[in-house]
């Protein structure tokens, strides 16, 4: 009887235990097992519908992790009518150890904006920690790293031969921010585009290097912060920066001003691109272009260099037809920067055309209906 | 069937859950055992001074006085009574706004009192305040507006009328979500917030959707107008410090939440917008 009693509790124990195995598996399964991912393709080839061949936008995919957002976002753009995009590749995220690359996000992006008939234009810079100081700023780049940096961008044209043609080497180096909180240098940045324009041709002959993006500025002679940028690029002529660039990249902000204010050396409005162009005739690179990879205004409603939303609108299309109707030296237009993948929550968000949710701002239908065709004159 | 042995084993293993806990908070909590002091409040009172971070660009909240040279505004005046009620004087760091986080982890200053809106995404590396101001998108009607059963006074009753927006803004924006659910709404846009809050006054429209910011300005300098209802959204300014300084924080919290109390709060609001 005891035996028997004693059996039938090793039998009731056998069954809960392989009872809660099996219930223990179920839950893994249903828990622990990632559903299979939608898969993302790149689908057929498609192309920009637009009145104005023109008009760009900077994008800002660099921290965009989901495909199908990356997809989504270069749609978008092509569906507004904008042909260029201009886009953020840091050197720090492809290269994270000397030598050994990733090219899977930025494969991603090129691939998928090209699928939408876009063209990219590629921004290289932010240094990764191996070739500077600890603690120092992402911006920060001596001498006796440029080759480094040439040793990525001949990486990054080599990959991507056939696919980007435009590279951008380095933002804005009139501000010590972008350069490594040292003092700007129009010649030091010479030698570095001098390495980086050599590099990128052995990569692809074909392959154009802006120089310059610099920061449209103010900045007195000594200031610690930056350099006038009509200084700098003269700076960058007496170092020999002619040799070595094919494209100039401008950053054209408006901030309050409209988009026909006149432009002048002490003032920072969009056409100030037109002094920039004044100081390469100058120095008898007239026969160069000039693409506007940075730009536009801001809608925030109470930010002092903010502008009303209709003012935006206006201004914004005002400067794609400015550069179509009168620049004919100017490639594109890319304002700064048609969706962030999170809100910035700052007068940031008020740059974009598109909310990180894909909702389009009016700024978008405006100027989607402007590049059908659909808008009067006057606007 | 649970057996005694088996409770004195759970009873055992709760035991010890609770224990670890307790050691763990307490090391935490205790920098003889390990913990990291936070002496955020005390570094602050010995200095005698509050160090807040502004970028002077966003009036009315902060901007630089243009006869004085001075920062004001409601950030301003803010900053300066809760360094009056933790018993300190406040000194104004004017930064730029893509700087301001950094600057405040870099220890430029303990705190960012700056029309900062509340950032879960930046929540591993400072903490925020409770909210002092909401300054998202609200409904707006004449001030006579009937207050019966056909009364507007939430977006859920605009069915059928006419909304003001401006156009290309966030109320614009969030007119054109509600006019996917709300049946025969008709948005009418216009220039600038204070076109909206004319129209409604004028009775061109039913209602105007505008920034919390704008309607309060136009009440004050216009009037014709009141705000109905809850905000439509919510743009919640906080104040930040280091995610570390939970003293200070908290020192901060409740100095607000006093401020909130006694009526400080909307007497700056009433000031300033």
């Amino acid at each position: 009887m005891g035996e028997d009693k004693a059996r039938e509790i090793m039998v009731t124990a056998r069954r809960v235990w392989v009872g809660m195995q099996v219930l223990v598996i179920a839950l893994i399964l249903v828990f622990g097992v990632r559903p299979p991912q939608p898969l993302v393709t790149l689908g057929p080839q498609r192309h920009v519908e637009t009145i104005n061949p023109k008009m760009g936008v900077h994008t800002r995919l660099t921290d965009e992790v989901e495909e199908w957002k990356i997809k989504r976002t270069l749609e978008m753009v092509r569906e507004m009518g904008a042909p260029w995009i201009v886009e953020y590749f840091p050197w720090a995220y492809y290269e994270g150890e000397k030598g050994i690359y990733d090219w899977s996000h930025p494969d991603q992006v090129v691939d998928h904006a090209r699928r939408q008939g876009l063209t990219v234009v590629a921004r290289l810079g932010y240094v990764p920690e191996w070739a500077r100081p600890e603690d120092s700023a992402f911006s920060y780049l001596d001498a006796a790293h440029y080759t480094d940096f040439g040793d990525f961008v001949y990486a990054f044209v080599d990959h991507f031969r056939g696919r980007v043609q435009y590279v951008i080497i380095w933002n804005e180096p009139n501000l010590a921010l972008e350069w490594g909180f040292q003092p700007v240098n129009p010649a030091e940045y010479t030698a570095l585009l001098r390495i980086a324009y050599a590099r990128a041709k052995e990569a692809d002959p074909q392959v154009q290097v802006l120089a310059g993006a610099l920061a449209p500025t103010l900045a007195p002679k000594g200031h610690p912060e930056g350099m006038n940028d009509l200084d700098y690029l003269q700076g960058m002529y007496d170092a020999g920066a002619a040799d070595v660039f094919d494209i100039l990249a401008a950053h054209a902000y408006g901030w309050r001003f409209p988009v026909d204010d006149p432009p002048a050396a002490d003032k920072v409005n969009f056409r100030r691109v037109e002094l920039l162009r004044q100081v390469m005739v100058r120095n008898g690179d007239d026969h160069k272009p000039i693409m506007v990879t940075e730009g536009g205004w801001n809608d925030h409603p109470r930010w002092t260099k903010g502008v009303r939303p209709y003012q935006r609108i206006a201004y914004t299309i005002g400067a794609y037809e400015l550069a179509a109707r009168d620049w004919d030296w100017c490639l594109a237009v890319a304002p700064y920067a048609f969706r962030f993948p999170r809100p910035a929550r700052s007068y940031q968000d008020y740059f974009t055309f598109v909310t990180p949710e894909f909702k389009p701002k009016p700024i978008y239908r405006e100027v989607q209906r402007y590049a059908r065709g659909e808008r009067g004159e006057g606007w | 069937m649970v057996t005694g042995r088996t409770m004195r084993r759970r009873a055992m293993a709760l035991l010890l859950v609770v224990a670890l806990t307790i050691t763990m908070g307490t090391m935490t909590a205790c920098p003889w055992l390990g913990g990291k002091e936070d002496r955020s409040l005390v570094r602050v009172r010995q200095a005698g001074v509050l160090r807040v971070g502004l970028d002077a660009s966003y009036p009315p909240f902060e901007e630089i006085d243009g006869a004085t040279g001075e920062i004001r505004g409601f950030d301003v005046d803010l900053a300066r009574e809760l360094g009056r009620r933790l018993g300190v004087e406040v000194e104004i760091v004017n930064s730029g706004w893509d700087g301001l986080y950094d600057a405040l982890e870099a220890g430029r200053f303990d705190a960012v009192i700056s029309g900062l809106v509340y950032d879960p995404w930046q929540t591993d590396r400072v903490a925020y305040s409770i909210s002092y101001f909401n300054a998202g998108q609200v409904l707006v009607v004449r001030e006579d507006a009937r207050e019966d059963e056909e009364a507007i006074a939430q977006v859920g009753d605009l069915k059928g009328r006419t909304l003001g927006v401006e156009v290309g803004s966030e109320g614009d924006v969030q007119g054109h979500e509600l006019r996917k659910r709300l049946r025969d709404l008709t948005l009418r846009p216009y220039p600038a917030p204070t076109d909206v809050l004319r129209a409604v006054r004028q009775g061109e429209v039913d209602a105007g959707l505008v920034d919390a910011i704008s309607a309060r300005q136009f009440i004050r300098t216009e009037g014709g107008v009141r705000i109905v209802g809850p905000p439509v959204s919510d743009e919640l300014y906080v104040v930040a410090v280091r995610l570390e300084d939970q003293a200070l924080l908290k020192a901060i919290n409740a100095a607000l939440v006093e401020m909130r109390d006694d009526g400080t709060l909307s007497r700056l609001a009433d000031k300033w917008l």
